[in-house]
């Protein structure tokens, strides 16, 4: 309860400070527009090529867009302004404060910037999944689409909890300051299914920035190609990453010294 | 002139190699959405045989090329010049009797052309030995014909992107204008497919816009995929844009400046 009433007003905050850039937020969502219309184009333009990629049908990939989105939404709307903020503080020395304050610093840190519009990409990540659900046909059923959703979250979850390493790394490097930039980089590989990648790639983006397990994963779940095993792995891999994270966070909090006085 | 263009190097390539550390990222980010393309159109091609008269070992090709092509041709210019306006930095480099933007800011980017070069080469070489593209239809003729088109891809470029920077002595904010103009290039450029493979108003389109200089083109030049007349047509239109563009960014540039009113200092 605590936790969704600070997230509820870190959220009205952000809203009353979007509201002053209203024609930079409409540009901002034409733009979005554009960048969708161009994905499937680019998902045309491969179909009219081939009918399966890397074993997929075009509503697979569809749906794996949709995720895709998901992800992408999680680092433009969250990740990144808070990464900024959270840099900006620990040069300037005002993380203090919010150490200060009575509520878990990880939380404080990794929440308190939201790109409000950006929840307008939630919507169209969700009705991109649902069309390619829709379209992908008799793949799906309801286990599959539960299963689905729930790796799509304990996807979420890892990323999130690499973020909170990476930017904790900044306690102990402090010139480490463009610390996300490797995420965000290697993200655009969640756009195919990463079965069509090279080996090197595919581990990279499986094992070390795990972009798969929030994309191609849940949609293999989707599928159905995932033995319960695999599936239950997966879920434990994000309870376990987040453990760590916030043992990470914790050990990075007690290093820390102000640096302003 | 000669020495000033000297000087200017000399600072501006101390300024680069200051951000040597960024190169990395730059290199990665730059790297994997031509490696996405590539995988992804050669497991299609793998599994058909070709695409279109593409195979697998035509797509390596391809795109080697194009991240040549791509690096030679780029240019930073919204980066280095859209925040000189927004908090007033230009002032001082509008007093010169020099022009800021063909003078400064064009070495400013061949400092980081040349610098992202040295780190491009060694990663190019590993890759070529990663994919193992096959160039045995690389003319000399093809090479030679390269280097002017790209040259051209370049100018074009730049002084494109110079005028859409220059939007900004009115806006302030450029970036919206910018990425909108980026969503041309991706659709135009041949760098998401070789054209010949994107639906034909698309082609169509393409053969008379700019953006086509900046990778598509050089890159068919360099295989030697292209027929005399297709090369003709490409020069042509090529030189037509250099002479649009010169226009637009001296429309732009002069009148912009007029507006301009230093923030800040």
């Amino acid at each position: 309860m605590h936790f969704l009433k600070l997230i509820s007003t870190f959220f009205k905050v952000n809203v009353q400070m979007s509201l002053a850039y209203r024609a930079d937020t409409v540009v901002n969502i034409l733009l979005n527009l554009m960048w969708l219309g161009w994905e499937l184009l680019g998902l045309n333009i491969i179909f009219s090529n081939t009918t399966s990629l890397g074993g997929w049908g075009i509503g697979e990939l569809i749906a794996l867009l949709g995720v895709f989105r998901l992800i992408n939404t999680l680092m433009i709307a969250l990740i990144w302004p808070n990464t900024q903020r959270f840099n900006e503080s620990i040069r300037d020395g005002s993380l203090d404060y919010t150490l200060l304050q009575p509520a878990p610093s990880m939380f404080l840190v990794t929440f308190s910037r939201i790109t409000v519009w950006r929840i307008w990409d939630l919507v169209l990540a969700v009705i991109l999944i649902v069309v390619g659900i829709n379209t992908a046909g008799d793949v799906a059923t309801l286990p599959s689409i539960l299963t689905f959703l729930l790796l799509t979250i304990s996807g979420a979850v890892v990323i999130y909890s690499l973020w909170i390493v990476l930017i904790a790394l900044t306690f102990w490097f402090t010139k480490f300051d463009n610390n996300v930039t490797i995420l965000q980089a290697l993200l655009d590989a969640g756009r195919y299914p990463v079965t069509v990648y090279p080996v090197w790639l595919r581990i990279i983006v499986t094992y070390i920035i795990p972009i798969a397990i929030a994309t191609t994963i849940p949609l293999q779940a989707l599928r159905g190609e995932l033995p319960v095993e695999r599936i239950l792995l997966f879920v434990a891999v994000s309870i376990v990453s987040a453990w760590i994270a916030s043992l990470v966070w914790k050990a990075g909090v007690k290093r820390y010294s102000g640096a302003s006085s | 002139m000669l020495n000033i263009f000297k000087r200017l190097w000399q600072v501006n390539w101390a300024e680069q190699w200051q951000y040597r550390a960024n190169l990395i990222m730059y290199l990665l980010y730059w790297l994997v959405s031509p490696i996405i393309y590539l995988a992804v159109w050669t497991s299609i091609a793998n599994s058909k045989g070709s695409v279109n008269g593409f195979t697998a070992g035509d797509f390596v090709n391809y795109y080697l090329v194009l991240l040549v092509a791509d690096q030679l041709t780029s240019n930073i210019v919204i980066h280095n010049f859209a925040y000189k306006i927004q908090d007033g930095a230009l002032s001082s480099e509008l007093i010169r009797p020099i022009h800021p933007m063909l003078t400064n800011t064009l070495v400013n980017n061949l400092a980081f052309k040349a610098l992202i070069l040295i780190g491009f080469t060694p990663v190019w070489l590993i890759l070529t030995l990663i994919f193992k593209p096959d160039f045995s239809g690389v003319t000399w003729q093809g090479v030679l014909l390269a280097i002017p088109a790209m040259l051209l891809g370049f100018i074009v470029g730049f002084l494109l992107s110079a005028a859409i920077t220059s939007v900004a002595f009115w806006t302030t904010r450029v970036y919206s204008i910018h990425e909108f103009y980026y969503a041309l290039i991706l659709l135009f450029s041949g760098q998401f497919v070789p054209l010949t493979l994107m639906p034909k108003l698309v082609q169509d389109i393409a053969q008379f816009l700019p953006f086509q200089l900046f990778m598509y083109y050089p890159v068919q030049l360099i295989l030697g995929k292209l027929t005399t007349p297709q090369i003709i047509q490409g020069f042509v239109v090529g030189f037509v844009w250099l002479g649009l563009s010169i226009l637009f960014f001296n429309f732009v540039w002069s009148r912009g400046v007029k507006k301009y009113s230093a923030v800040g200092a």
